[in-house]
């Protein structure tokens, strides 16, 4: 495993319902990732599609691998890079059950996929009317680094992230959907989760306008004490490079060392709680 | 949470760029010419005109001044006429009063003395005007509702409110205000009492019964589900006046959607028929 690796930030808009043409920029950017010494490029939650195209994703679901995966493992190979992108699943097993999922693919093929857990349902938000809800956790190992994924509201769950860093995660990537009036929450998010796990933390978020939502864009790398490396633009596309250095996490853990700090007799107590809330 | 007039408050520059962003984005992906609005003089409207200017070009915007000779008065035209100016916006008078009195003639049972059907086919007609201009010069039509009006449903049913967007609509009137003033509309315009101009000398906080600054703290309070009462307490005025408020924000809620449509089939307009907006 290496113990530096270049990440891309492709903080993208996306072609609502056209999944050619958000492909073909995947492709692009990835070659040009590829060109500028990347090792890993990350597109953001449901970029394959859009965000908003509601009642459509029916038609727009694929199952996980299927003829979009195949494409962007086809990228994968051909540019020896990693991608991991956000786009709506059709289960296998049934003809309308779908999740949000983040998807991982490497210079070897298809690496994994993690289904989003927490599906926001308020607000301008009506993930559940559509969305079955993950079940597991997804951190895996490749040559780059343990990598565990979450998606966007999942955030907002300290659990979600503090599975992944328990199942080895040291960089955490979160894709996402976020519109503007939720920024602020995203900032302290974003940096709580990568301090709280001591792991480096990339958050690769939407932009662009769909039925008057505004994606803020604004994706960062986080370092494991929570400070900012890089950050791209508010509101517009951006392509950000930057560095993780997994040494760094040594340091880290000493001087915040929750890791070792876990109280696993809590969380039988936070079990109960929240079952009687 | 306190009702203060603060929490009224915006990160205007944040509020300016998006509201710019989403005409810009929305008169792109729809392929159209430009934007085509209603400018009556008032604040509203003459927000929307300067925005939208500021969003896609003033050469792209054009402001159709619609008076009728009942409620003429010629500082709105001049007021509308200085925003239209100022930011560059294309503008345009139609004499609106011949249509009027053509409906006025031909309905069987018009009756000049009843003043809001009379009003109402104003704004109608108005709207028939601004669509004209829409479909002849491939135009995208920008309402200037705000949301103080939109949620006590102070205006005409498919008449000021028809729109393709409504770039303003999630903004309180002392909001629009604010913002009218942040992108440099002259003060006195931003400032100026709003009227529907469906009747000679109407004013839009004398048929409330209330001063904006009191009703969007009373609206602020309701979308936040704070109870009358405490609402009330708050504002330090009687519980009957927000209820009252509460009432007509809920009553009016057939004026903000698609029209109810029995459940039938498997998916129903207005309902469960959930597409993407624009996608094609």
């Amino acid at each position: 495993m290496k113990d530096k690796i270049r990440l891309a930030l492709a903080q993208i808009s996306s072609k609502r319902e056209n999944k050619d043409e958000n492909l073909t920029k995947f492709e692009k950017i990835t070659q040009k990732a590829k060109e500028q010494g990347a090792d890993l490029v990350i597109f953001p939650e449901m970029s394959l599609t859009g965000y908003v195209v509601r009642d459509q994703l029916y038609e727009l679901a694929e199952p996980i691998p299927g003829p979009s995966v195949r494409r962007m493992e086809d990228i994968a190979k051909k540019t020896n890079m990693h991608i991991i992108f956000g786009m709506p699943e059709l289960s296998e097993k049934t003809r309308a059950t779908l999740f949000n999922t983040a998807v991982f693919v490497g210079p070897n093929g298809f690496i994994g996929k993690y289904r989003k857990m927490y599906l926001p349902t308020h607000s301008v938000f009506e993930e559940k009317r559509h969305f079955r809800p993950g079940y597991q956790a997804a951190a895996f190992d490749t040559p780059i680094g343990k990598i565990g994924l979450c998606i966007c509201y999942d955030l907002f769950f300290p659990e979600v992230t503090r599975l992944v860093r328990l199942q080895g995660a040291q960089l955490i990537v979160c894709i996402s959907a976020s519109p503007a009036v939720r920024r602020s929450y995203f900032e302290i998010l974003t940096a709580a989760r990568a301090l709280e796990n001591t792991a480096f933390l990339a958050y690769v978020n939407l932009v662009g306008v769909e039925d008057g939502l505004q994606f803020w864009g604004g994706s960062r790398l986080i370092t494991p004490t929570g400070d900012i490396v890089v950050k791209a633009k508010y509101d517009e596309e951006d392509f950000v490079l930057c560095e993780v250095n997994y040494n760094d996490i040594r340091a880290a853990e000493t001087f915040i060392p929750t890791l070792r700090d876990l109280r696993p007799e809590l969380f039988e107590e936070l079990k109960r709680s929240s079952e009687n809330l | 949470m306190d009702l203060k007039p603060s929490v009224l408050e915006m990160n205007l520059v944040d509020v300016e760029s998006r509201i710019k962003r989403f005409i810009k984005s929305y008169v792109e992906n729809s392929g159209a010419n430009g934007i085509v609005l209603g400018m009556s003089g008032g604040v509203d409207s003459n927000t929307v005109a300067a925005i939208s200017a500021l969003a896609i070009g003033g050469d792209k915007v054009l402001g159709l001044m619609l008076p009728e000779k009942e409620t003429l008065n010629p500082k709105d035209i001049e007021d509308a006429k200085v925003v239209a100016e100022k930011f560059g916006v294309q503008t345009q008078i139609c004499e609106i009063t011949p249509a009027l009195e053509g409906f006025y003639k031909s309905i069987p049972i018009f009756d000049p003395s009843e003043r809001l059907s009379k009003g109402n086919i104003k704004a109608r007609t108005r709207m028939i005007y601004i669509y004209y201009y829409a479909n002849k010069q491939n135009r995208i039509v920008c309402g200037s509702s705000d949301k103080s009006e939109t949620m006590m449903g102070y205006f005409t049913k498919w008449g000021d409110v028809a729109a393709d967007i409504a770039p303003n609509m999630d903004l309180y009137k002392t909001q629009v205000r604010k913002l009218a003033e942040h992108i440099s509309v002259p003060a006195e315009l931003a400032t100026k009492p709003s009227t529907p101009a469906l009747w000679p000398n109407q004013s839009a906080e004398g048929e409330l019964g209330i001063k904006y600054e009191v009703l969007d703290l009373i609206l602020f309070g309701l979308e936040r589900f704070m109870a009358p009462l405490e609402i009330a307490e708050q504002l330090g005025i009687p519980e009957e006046q927000v209820v009252k408020v509460k009432k007509r924000w809920l009553g009016v809620e057939h004026k903000r959607r698609m029209p109810l449509t029995p459940k039938l089939e498997f998916r129903t307009v207005g309902t469960d028929f959930r597409l993407p907006h624009g996608t094609y």
